[in-house]
């Protein structure tokens, strides 16, 4: 079931992309070199909300530097599922999971780890747009280097690096001190994902961020996804079939048997699951049989 | 594909990984806790320092001191904020636990002596602040607390629902003036619903210090939480329900009063117990309306009578020995007809919910 | 406007619009009329209490002038009668402040402790805990605050006093330590702890889980996340809950009434003294022996006190209600 990896990206010659390279993240934020072997993978993971179990033995790896879609019909565990990753999970009342998940070889859900931490490593970008209403669009930007307390110089370049990457500074450069609540619906994904990234989290996690928004912007958060994934490994829950085709390296299907618990039908590379499924209940959904 | 049993036989219980504790962890909490409580047994024994300085002084502080330290050296720099998080809330809660208990606990220690069958029924005939407790009792300020309670509610009750069924049901023009209105009154100080009473009806000569005039004043205060508690319940009712009933062809009148207040019952019902908790321990406008008497009076319109809360005004004025067992008692007797008030109302809304 | 579009002439309908539906039957306009006019009692108490209290305590107050609020004196003896209210006015003020500074911190760790920090089952039984709380009479806490809590409290003042004298917010020149502004102060913490408490914890609850999820996802402690989101969305709740408090405080009678002296020569911030004052408290006071005029006086305090405590009132109400209506939009 494990996905196959195929080569790191790391290596692209990322001139030869033609993609343009964003403002060297480098600067700002230096990398550590270690963490060039970073990646995500789960190991049997099974989870309940109280007695009902939702997600049985999901095995799935994400390659560093890959963008990898989650599909399935909706209720089957997704969110959910994507929630484990980053220990948001936990928050919820009655839930439990078994299971481990591999971050860098470790277990995040050891008693061990912090789980702040791998929160800041591992960002999430939630479904509906979720700025804070009270700070500026400047002071979102900034709000998770607040919050898990990381130090920090030069605000103001770290706030045009992150809006940059996120496709959103020519829109907002003139007005950052404006209300977050003063944007639309894309715009204000767009600052949540620049949010998320200025904490410079090697992996982000996002939940069918683009759900509430229009085709235009849409394709722009698409476009920074792609760019986005020349730097950091990226899972993403869609359901628009198109976008898991345009954005994805890998899928992988979940589906839940009525009355059963979800499991992943079929994981692998994104052109071999919609091109060529084993699976024929793959093959039905991503072809709009059902779901 | 298996059969998922409906309740399985034997329930597993679902693993939650982040319920473990790093032990790390369980040892900074521990010392985060243990450490300051021992430190302050230590003075407290040791030393000649006062109790509430060295909690205060001492043990506060060392709480904050240990509980920040641990758990940035757990945790790092964040850690520091949920540690103050922690120990103010800890610190909040045991202190309202505290004086809570205090409160109810020496209301029960010190009320229980004085309670008796005679101290429930008879009157305060004949009774010094001296008198042996066997002799003597609330019986008449229970009658007239009951009476006063039952004039304030004649009056308050038709009026609040009214308001309420003003505001949700008519929906009329005045609407949001006349929930403005009954706000306002509900910020209307005790005192100052006595002193109105009693410049309204008794300087005036209308009747004397009476059940009625405490009633009036009661139902001043009563009536805002009748109504504020009836406009939520009214609110609840279903919009179809209303429909339905226009649809059959009935008139206004009768939809509300077939129809929704029948639907709202049990709710109306809390509210009104939930007014006549609000009013019944208050002290300060029945001084000033009913006054206070020493015979059982059920005459509700002349001469005065006592009621429970004026009886321990009284009682806990006069400062002897027995007067301030009394007090207690009577405070005890109040507590207790709150108490069953407080259940009732948590009875009723729990139903409610069942019901919805 | 005459040239191209609206030229449909004489055949547009008129479109006819539905008010409320009007009562037609009898039986139903009586129903009506008297919901309406049981409605306003409302109205008709609150003006009435205006204009009793005013009328009443009018020759008064005019006689007085603005020295009723401004002075310090009360007297009926020696034939002249002098009713000045300034240190009974400071004096719920000033008791009123101190019962905010301790319930206020205590309030809202609580609320805070209840929806975010303790297990589900401690939490709903704080909540009922805090009913009870609201729902003891004033006479019972007034009882025990002069029969048990003052000895306590006189025992923490005069360490304070003992350690901390030194700043005149402490100092004490009377030696004696029961009956002070300090005691009523924390009498009133007790009874606006709920009030304050449930007004928090209520608007608390209601921060949005998107925006707490958020927080928590970009790495955000608990406390930092409270902070950050849950507080600043909280704050116009909160800010109303305590003036709900503060209106109760205001017109608290006769708890303050059994554990604070009465007197009627200002005491501005020695709060550890055993001198007082309390609008409220006083017309108990005074109302069993006073005098005619004595009584018009007692009414003229009164009417201060209800406008005060109504000015509060309605302010909390609004901001209370601002703040929900902002989170709405
Ligand atoms: N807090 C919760 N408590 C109990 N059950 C829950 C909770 N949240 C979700 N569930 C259940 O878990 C299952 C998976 O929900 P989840 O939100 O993960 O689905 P999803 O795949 O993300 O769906 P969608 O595509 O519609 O977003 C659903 O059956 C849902 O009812
Ligand atoms: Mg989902």
């Amino acid at each position: 079931m494990d996905a196959t990896r195929i080569a790191s990206t790391t290596n692209v010659d990322i001139e030869a992309t033609g993609v343009r390279v964003p403002n060297t993240p480098q600067d700002a934020h230096p990398r550590n070199p270690e963490d060039a072997n970073v990646h995500l993978e789960t190991k049997d993971v099974h989870i309940w909300f109280g007695q009902r179990l939702i997600i049985e033995k999901v095995n799935l790896s994400f390659p560093e530097n890959s963008v990898t879609a989650l599909i399935g019909p909706s209720g089957c565990g997704k969110s959910t599922f994507i929630r484990t990753l980053n220990r948001m999970h936990e928050f919820i009342p009655g839930a439990a999971l078994a299971g481990q998940i591999l971050y860098d070889g470790k277990d995040i859900y050891d008693a061990h780890v912090d789980p702040v931490d791998i929160r800041v490593q591992i960002g999430m970008v939630f479904q509906k747009p979720n700025p804070f209403p009270s700070m500026s669009i400047k002071e979102n930007v900034l709000s998770g280097l607040h919050l898990a307390q990381i130090k920090y110089e030069n605000p103001d370049e770290i706030v045009r690096n992150c809006l940059e990457r996120a496709s959103l500074w020519t829109e907002v450069k003139d007005r950052l001190n404006a209300s977050a609540s003063s944007l639309s619906g894309g715009q204000q994904q767009r600052l949540c994902i620049a949010r998320a990234l200025a904490v410079n989290p090697k992996v982000l996690l996002m939940d069918e961020p683009c759900s509430a928004l229009d085709p235009g912007s849409t394709r722009r958060i698409e476009g920074t996804i792609k760019e986005l994934s020349q730097e950091m490994t990226i899972v993403i829950v869609t359901h628009n079939m198109a976008q898991a085709q345009r954005v994805s390296d890998y899928t992988a299907f979940f589906l839940a048997e009525e009355g059963a618990p979800a499991q992943v039908v079929e994981s692998g590379r994104t052109d071999e699951i919609f091109m060529r499924p084993k699976d024929p209940r793959t093959n039905d959904y991503v072809n709009g049989l059902f779901g | 594909m298996t059969i998922t049993l409906e309740k399985p036989i034997n329930p597993v219980k679902p693993p939650k990984p982040w319920a473990k504790r790093n032990k790390s962890t369980v040892i900074s909490n521990a010392i985060a806790v243990i450490f300051p409580i021992l430190v302050l047994a230590a003075l407290f024994f040791t030393t000649e320092i006062p109790g509430p300085v060295l909690v205060v002084v001492v043990f506060f502080p060392l709480q904050l001191l240990t509980a920040g330290v641990t758990s940035f050296m757990d945790k790092g720099k964040r850690g520091i904020g949920d540690a103050v998080l922690s120990v103010g809330c800890v610190t909040a809660f045991g202190l309202v636990v505290a004086l809570l208990g205090s409160v109810v606990l020496s209301v029960i220690a010190r009320g229980f002596p004085a309670i008796r069958f005679s101290f429930l029924t008879q009157n305060n005939i004949y009774i010094s602040p001296t008198t042996d407790l066997t002799y003597g009792g609330i019986g008449h300020a229970l009658l007239g607390t009951l009476l006063v309670v039952l004039i304030a509610t004649l009056i308050a009750v038709p009026l609040g629902i009214a308001s309420a069924i003003y505001i949700t049901d008519i929906k009329g023009r005045a609407a949001g003036f006349v929930r403005f209105m009954v706000q306002a009154m509900s910020g209307v100080p005790s005192i100052v619903a006595g002193l109105f009473i009693f410049a309204a009806i008794i300087l005036t000569d209308v009747v004397g210090f009476s059940a009625i005039a405490g009633g009036l004043a009661y139902a001043i205060l009563m009536l805002p939480t009748v109504a504020r508690t009836a406009e939520e319940v009214l609110r609840l009712v279903p919009k179809e329900v209303r429909d339905a009933a226009v649809a059959l062809g009935s008139s206004r009148a009768r939809v509300t009063m077939r129809i929704v207040l029948p639907t709202a019952k049990t709710g109306l019902i809390t509210a009104v117990v939930l007014g006549v908790a609000r009013i019944i321990g208050e002290t300060a406008p029945l001084l000033l309306t009913t006054s206070n008497a020493n015979n059982t009076n059920l005459n509700p319109f002349s001469d005065p009578v006592s009621t429970i809360p004026v009886y321990i005004f009284q009682y806990l004025g006069s400062g002897y020995q027995t007067s301030i067992q009394r007090a207690w008692g009577a405070a005890l007797v109040l507590l207790i007809v709150v108490a069953i008030l407080f259940g009732l109302t948590r009875y009723l809304s729990r139903n409610k919910r069942g019901n919805v | 406007m005459s040239s191209s579009t609206l030229e449909v002439p004489g055949n547009t309908p008129t479109p006819r619009y539905f008010g409320r539906e009007k009562s037609r039957t009898k039986s139903d306009k009586l129903f009506s009329g008297s919901i309406i006019v049981a409605a306003l009692s409302s109205l008709f108490v609150l003006t009435a209490i205006l204009i009793y209290l005013g009328s009443n305590s009018w020759p008064v107050l005019v006689e007085q002038g603005i020295s009723f609020v401004t002075g310090s004196e009360w007297s009926t003896t020696d034939g002249v009668e002098v009713f000045q209210i300034w240190p009974m006015l400071y004096g719920t003020l000033l008791n009123a402040i101190i019962g905010l500074v301790i319930a206020v911190p205590v309030s809202v760790f609580l609320a805070l402790f209840i929806v975010f920090l303790a297990p589900r089952n401690l939490s709903k039984v704080l909540t009922v805990v805090i009913d009870i709380l609201a729902a003891i009479p004033s006479g019972i806490i007034g009882l025990w605050g002069f029969l048990v809590f003052t000895d306590t409290a006189a025992g923490w003042g005069q360490l304070l006093n003992q350690y901390l004298g030194w700043i005149p917010l402490f100092a004490n020149d009377q030696n004696q330590f029961a009956r002070s502004p300090f005691i009523a102060g924390w009498v009133l913490a007790i009874m606006i702890i709920p009030i304050i408490t449930v007004v928090s914890r209520e608007v608390l609850a209601q921060t949005p889980q998107e925006l707490l999820d958020a927080a928590r996802g970009l790495g955000g402690s608990l406390s930092g996340s409270i902070r950050m989101v849950a507080l600043p969305h909280a704050r116009g709740g909160i800010v109303g809950g305590v003036m709900l408090g503060l209106g109760r405080a205001l017109g608290e009678t006769i708890a303050i009434y059994f554990v604070l002296n009465l007197i009627f020569d200002v005491n501005i911030y020695k709060i550890l003294n055993p001198e007082g004052g309390a609008i409220a408290s006083m017309i108990v006071a005074k109302f069993g022996e006073a005098t005619p005029n004595e009584i018009n006086a007692l009414l003229g305090a009164g009417l201060i006190l209800f406008i005060m405590t109504l000015f509060v009132n309605l302010a909390a109400n609004y901001i209370v209600k601002r703040s929900q209506r902002e989170k709405l939009i």
